[in-house]
């Protein structure tokens, strides 16, 4: 399970997730995601595209960083391959209707920028 | 349903629901369940075993958790069920009532997701207690044709 980040300009962030979300995973991830998708960066995507296993424990995680990011007028977009188990997960709960889900990095930029 | 039968014994923690998940995926793939069903019911264990942990109490916590596993046909379809047995508080999921999808981000709930994904992700359900133990069985199907 890692995560890192990228600030790839003035108001946008760059999360990359890789490895398993699920009850150990998120436990060891948590902590940071909620740090680095907190102020002051606006424009936040959250790149699960090397994710293999995204359980409601990361789903979780994911929607609480979202609701944060959003009270400060901000927005967070997900990049995800579509047709992999990850948006299996993101649809069997109603998420990818929520949070913007994006197939690459340039649709996600787009979703989250001004 | 002519099936295949394995066992696995676990304990209610993080390390053995990563141990239980390969322990299923290996199996499933060694007898022809299709990838796609292989990835759902894996998910739906994560999320019963989660539920176990989290909410199944001391008891859940300090006993074995057991689990079955069935591979067979029924009826010109290929089955796959797991039955998760533990030692936590009695809770039918079943009796819980579908909710509504929130609208908004704002609406949304962090709790529930879980139960969510195991009705989605899984073709049938059923729910029985036993000597004190709750027996939840989730299953996927499959056309052989």
């Amino acid at each position: 399970m890692s995560i890192s980040y990228e600030d790839v300009a003035q108001d946008l962030r760059r999360i990359v997730i890789s490895g398993r979300l699920d009850m150990p995973g998120t436990d060891s991830v948590a902590s940071q995601l909620a740090q680095l998708t907190a102020a002051p960066k606006k424009a936040v995507i959250v790149d699960l595209s090397h994710l293999k296993v995204l359980a409601s424990i990361g789903i979780r995680a994911l929607i609480s960083s979202a609701k944060d990011v959003q009270k400060r007028g901000g927005k967070m977009a997900l990049v995800v391959n579509k047709g992999s188990t990850v948006m299996m997960s993101l649809e069997a709960t109603g998420v990818d209707e929520l949070i913007p889900v994006c197939g690459n990095l340039r649709e996600a930029e787009k979703a989250v920028l001004p | 349903m002519s099936s295949l039968l394995d066992e696995l014994t676990i304990g209610a923690n993080g390390d053995d629901v990563r141990r239980a998940s390969d322990w299923l995926c290996a199996t499933c793939r060694r007898h022809g369940v299709p990838e796609p069903l292989v990835e759902r019911l894996d998910l739906c264990l994560n999320e019963v075993l989660a539920n176990v942990i989290v909410h199944g109490g001391g008891t859940a916590r300090s006993a074995p958790v057991r689990l079955m596993l069935e591979i067979g046909r029924d009826d010109g379809c290929g089955k796959a069920g797991v039955t998760v047995s533990d030692a936590g508080v009695a809770f039918d999921p079943l009796s819980v009532p579908a909710r509504a999808s929130p609208k908004t981000l704002e609406e949304a709930s962090l709790g529930g997701l879980g139960l969510v994904m195991i009705r989605r992700c899984s073709d049938w359900l059923d729910y029985r207690n036993e000597h004190g133990r709750n027996l939840l069985t989730f299953g996927a199907r499959w056309s052989l044709q």
